[in-house]
């Protein structure tokens, strides 16, 4: 049995990698609430949101703006706009053309679209097929607690992240296109009913979805201080069975889906021999199981289908 | 003894009770008519006979079989067949595909049949073939002639007599019809009910239960009526008794109708 | 039935000249030779109507003349060791995409493992034959089962849920398959498993160079042959499995599983038995492969593999039997053709999945009506 404080710093990996996860799973249950599909090419929206954010951190660099106070805020906000804008354009190509055919053909497109955004980042960006190193911005350095290192990295990470889930929390709770959001996921023809423009909300939710996990992407090139054109692969994957723990559909099941399975990963990785190798096995077989047990997730999902 | 006999079947989602100590009976070659406003529980009786909802209490006995906590497949096989209130048919199929699913539960040929010697299982196709056009063909005669084509390029009449042949190309014992008038307009109602007869004359030890809003097509069709309102049977008895009772007047039109 | 074997023979050497020019001349005259006969079937719509009779009408002379002309390939590409490679590849996914297709074709199970049960073929065999010493004709005959085997483990994942449910389930079991592929010891980790034993019948070796008719022909023409027989047993087994009951019963738990059962189809028997069948079919693929190929490792069976055999099938047509052999042959020697396009290959795969889905979802050959002949 490892120390406790090697636990607890595992732990705390943990809860930091599932604030990335969160954010992603966030954006793949709005979508399944909003138009019931699975945006199978969202994680390679990820994928773009981190490397978006890497060729604007390149290029502040190139006109002089280095330090982490001015240009990380500049990046993300472009990363964000111009993700956004891309998963937009993505809904707009294959999702919406596609919403009244069977869900096996979303499935299939937005998996052919998540190849085609990956390999067009493998073939046009400069050595593509490399991992890219993303720049340290952070603070360097920490504190020690009881035995757990915690990093000034680790904290803005955390602070950032859950910053990004009081902001989603908020747009949908309390603003008129959260409202829309929501009654769209209730019932989108009541919804267009009482006056709500279903395509706008539609492209809002893809917006804010894909601008999410823009957020998760740079946080990942943070975090791990490189980046790779097949992150979105794990991270789509990741993202969706965080999603499909909390229950689709439901946010706060989604946040509390990917918390955990950062946990999960963490604490198998320190709880079972050779686990960091196998991290991802045993998360994924533990997702595969829970999906037998209880489908609906945790906290629910949102449809069932009528006789 | 009846053939199928219902006691005190109770179904409940949750904290919704949607059916409530209801007790049916149905002899053999009898046809039951059930009314009752949207939502009083009439298709969720369908669903608790053919095992889509398990039941919360009661029994459900048909011929020598207890049907509760069997599955829907093999309450199908047992002699159950249904329709379904919005047409459940696989558009993209052919006809004659859709009504010889109904047969395949007595097929004869196994999979070996299908891929060496397979003389046996195309005979047997060909006479399960010829028997949907012959089901059809009671219904229609230009039916048959297009049991080829594509069921989606049907009218939704059609449509519902190729569901019904699916239901009775299982020979059952019981067949469940689910407001099979729904969506139709009178003329297209009144070849429903013809249709009906038709069957009624060819099976005649085919017993039935038909849910309905139009109250034309149960007058013409049953021989005894239930009336559900919020999962209760609230009367039973031949239609005009039924359509008489005071609470069942005032369950579809309202407190002041019911004294008027 | 003349009509037929002409149509026949004119596309064969048109493909032949495709693969084959290399210089420009000939390439621009097998282009426009393509392309003269795309537009005369475009334009004539009586020609079209023409040739489609005569096929339906004389469908054992078509077969007769196809299967000799696949017969004849490798003589037409006897020059070239690498294209006869290319089509032996192009058949063992026929192989494949007929097992693929059944599962999600025909039953509307979301398959993305098929990397993964190809791997579990490939591996096997590498195992018994470099590990436990098999001769490789019994190593690829048991292969298929150890596919078939452990589907069954992934069976009541494949029962209890649904559509994106059991896409993710199944994509995690291929990102488990290559994990630990990759990193346990008995599996050749990284490296995977080297010098697998090639085929040899009563002594006969396929590395050999065979002369038939007097004509000496590539070594990767004897697995050519193997994989044609394979694909021709795989498609005649599921052409005939897809018109009789079990097709019917699929399509019809795919299309409305609750009016499937209320007709008495036992769902969980349904979905096992394509499943199953399935993954036999996808692991032979595989098996075929390990010692077609020789070595086996991580890499070869990998997520983007399973999208490649997905691409077969949409391509030729969900639940299509001909359109999966059509996808194949297309979609593997396409891109070895334009060379240059390799490094383009798989975003074209996916746009190209992309447009058919949006423009031609039915695929390029879509499935046709039972007929109950």
């Amino acid at each position: 049995m490892p120390p406790l404080e090697l636990l607890l710093q595992q732990a705390l990996n943990g809860v930091m990698l599932g604030v990335m996860y969160a954010l992603i799973a966030v954006g793949f249950t709005l979508f399944f609430g909003v138009l019931d599909v699975i945006h199978f090419a969202h994680g390679d929206v990820f994928m773009l949101g981190a490397f978006a954010g890497l060729s604007a951190l390149l290029g502040l660099a190139a006109v002089g703006l280095t330090g982490g106070l001015l240009a990380l805020p500049l990046a993300f906000a472009v990363s964000m706009l111009a993700t956004g804008l891309v998963g937009v354009a993505a809904e707009r190509v294959c999702v919406k053309p596609l919403a009244r055919s069977s869900p096996l053909m979303t499935l299939l497109a937005t998996l052919s679209l998540g190849l085609v955004l990956r390999e067009a980042v493998l073939i046009f960006y400069p050595r593509g097929a490399d991992p890219k190193p993303f720049p340290r911005l952070l603070p360097q350095g920490g504190f020690e607690v009881g035995g757990v290192v915690v990093r000034w990295e680790n904290l803005v990470i955390l602070g950032i992240g859950f910053a990004a889930m009081v902001a989603v929390d908020l747009v949908i709770n309390r603003t008129r296109m959260g409202a829309a959001i929501r009654a769209v996921a209730q019932d989108p023809e009541a919804a267009q009913m009482m006056g709500v423009n279903l395509d706008r909300t539609v492209d809002a939710t893809f917006f804010l979805g894909s601008a999410l996990a823009a957020v998760a992407g740079i946080l990942s090139g943070l975090y791990y201080s490189e980046i790779h054109f097949i992150m979105g692969i794990t991270g789509g994957v990741i993202g969706f069975s965080a999603a499909a723990l909390g229950g689709f559909g439901n946010v706060y099941g989604a946040i509390v889906g990917g918390l955990l399975f950062g946990l999960l990963q963490t604490m198998a990785a320190a709880l079972i021999p050779r686990g960091s190798e196998f991290r991802d096995v045993v998360a994924f077989a533990v997702v595969m199981l829970f999906l037998v047990v209880r489908p609906r997730g945790i906290l629910g999902e949102k449809s069932v289908e009528r006789v | 003894m009846r053939l199928l006999e219902v006691q005190g079947l109770g179904v409940r989602f949750g904290g919704l009770v949607a059916l409530d100590a209801v007790d049916v009976a149905v002899g053999e070659g009898e046809t039951l008519g059930v009314i009752g406003p949207n939502g009083s529980g009439k298709t969720t009786l369908f669903n608790a006979l053919t095992g889509l909802y398990a039941p919360a209490a009661g029994r459900i006995r048909f011929g020598e079989h207890d049907l509760v906590g069997l599955e829907t497949h093999r309450i199908a096989r047992l002699g159950i067949a249904r329709t379904f209130q919005a047409s459940r048919l696989c558009l993209g199929l052919s006809v004659f595909d859709n009504i010889l699913i109904g047969m395949h539960a007595r097929r004869r040929s196994g999979l070996l049949d299908a891929v060496v010697r397979r003389g046996r299982l195309r005979a047997e196709m060909r006479e399960a073939v010829e028997r949907a056009a012959h089901l059809l063909a009671l219904f229609s005669r230009e039916l048959p002639a297009r049991g080829f084509e594509r069921v989606g390029q049907l009218p939704q009449i059609d449509r519902r007599r190729v569901e019904i042949c699916r239901a009775l190309a299982s020979r059952p014992r019981l067949l469940l019809l689910d407001e099979p008038s729904a969506g139709m307009n009178p003329e297209e109602t009144a070849e429903l009910m013809r249709d009906l007869a038709v069957v009624r004359e060819e099976m005649p030890g085919l017993s039935m239960i038909v849910i309905e809003h139009d109250m034309f097509v149960i007058e013409g069709v049953s021989q005894r009526v239930v009336a559900l309102n919020y999962g209760r049977k609230i009367a039973e008895g031949p239609f005009a008794a039924v359509a008489a009772h005071a609470e069942v007047r005032e369950a579809y039109l309202g407190r002041e109708s019911a004294r008027a | 039935m003349f009509l037929v074997w002409l149509a026949e023979l004119i596309v064969f050497a048109l493909v032949v000249a495709g693969i084959l020019s290399e210089r420009p001349a000939a390439l621009a005259a097998t282009g426009a030779a393509l392309v003269a006969a795309a537009l005369l079937l475009r334009l004539a719509p009586g020609l079209r109507r023409r040739l489609a009779e005569a096929f339906a009408a004389e469908r054992g002379a078509a077969l007769a003349g196809g299967a000799a002309l696949a017969l004849a390939l490798p003589f037409a590409l006897r020059a070239s060791p690498y294209w006869t490679f290319v089509a032996a590849l192009a058949l063992l996914y026929v192989t494949i995409g007929q097992g693929l297709n059944l599962q999600i074709g025909s039953a509307g199970l979301i398959n993305l493992a098929g990397a993964a049960f190809a791997g579990l073929g490939g591996y096997t065999v590498g195992l018994l034959t470099v590990s436990a010493g098999w001769p490789a004709w019994a190593a690829v005959l048991a292969a298929p089962w150890v596919a078939v085997v452990v589907g069954t483990l992934l069976f009541v994942p494949i029962l209890k849920t649904r559509g994106h449910y059991l896409a993710l389930v199944t994509i995690a079991f291929v990102f488990i398959f290559n994990i630990l592929m990759n990193n346990l010891e008995f599996t050749g980790g990284p490296q995977g498993i080297k010098n697998i034993p090639t085929l040899r019948l009563l002594g006969y070796a396929f590395t050999a160079k065979p002369v038939v008719f007097g004509v000496e022909l590539p070594a990767h023409a004897n697995f050519y042959y193997a994989a044609l027989l394979t694909a021709a047993v795989a498609t005649a087994v599921l052409r005939r499995l897809h018109d009789g009951w079990l097709g019917l019963v699929l399509n019809t738990l795919r299309d409305d599983e609750i009016a499937a059962r209320c007709a008495g189809v036992s769902v969980t028997r349904g979905k096992l038995l394509a499943f199953c069948i399935g993954n036999f079919f996808i692991g032979l693929g595989g098996a075929l492969y390990a010692v077609m190929v020789g070595f086996v490792s991580p890499p070869d069976f990998d997520f983007g593999y399973s999208l490649i055999m997905l691409s077969v099938i949409i391509i030729g047509g969900v639940d299509s039997i001909p359109g999966v052999v059509l996808g194949a042959c297309l979609l593997l020697p396409l891109p070895e053709r334009f060379r240059f396009l390799h490094e383009y290959r798989l975003l074209l795969y996916g746009l190209v999945i992309m447009f058919m889905l949006l423009y031609r979802p039915q695929g390029l050959w879509p499935v046709g009506i039972r007929r109950y002949r």
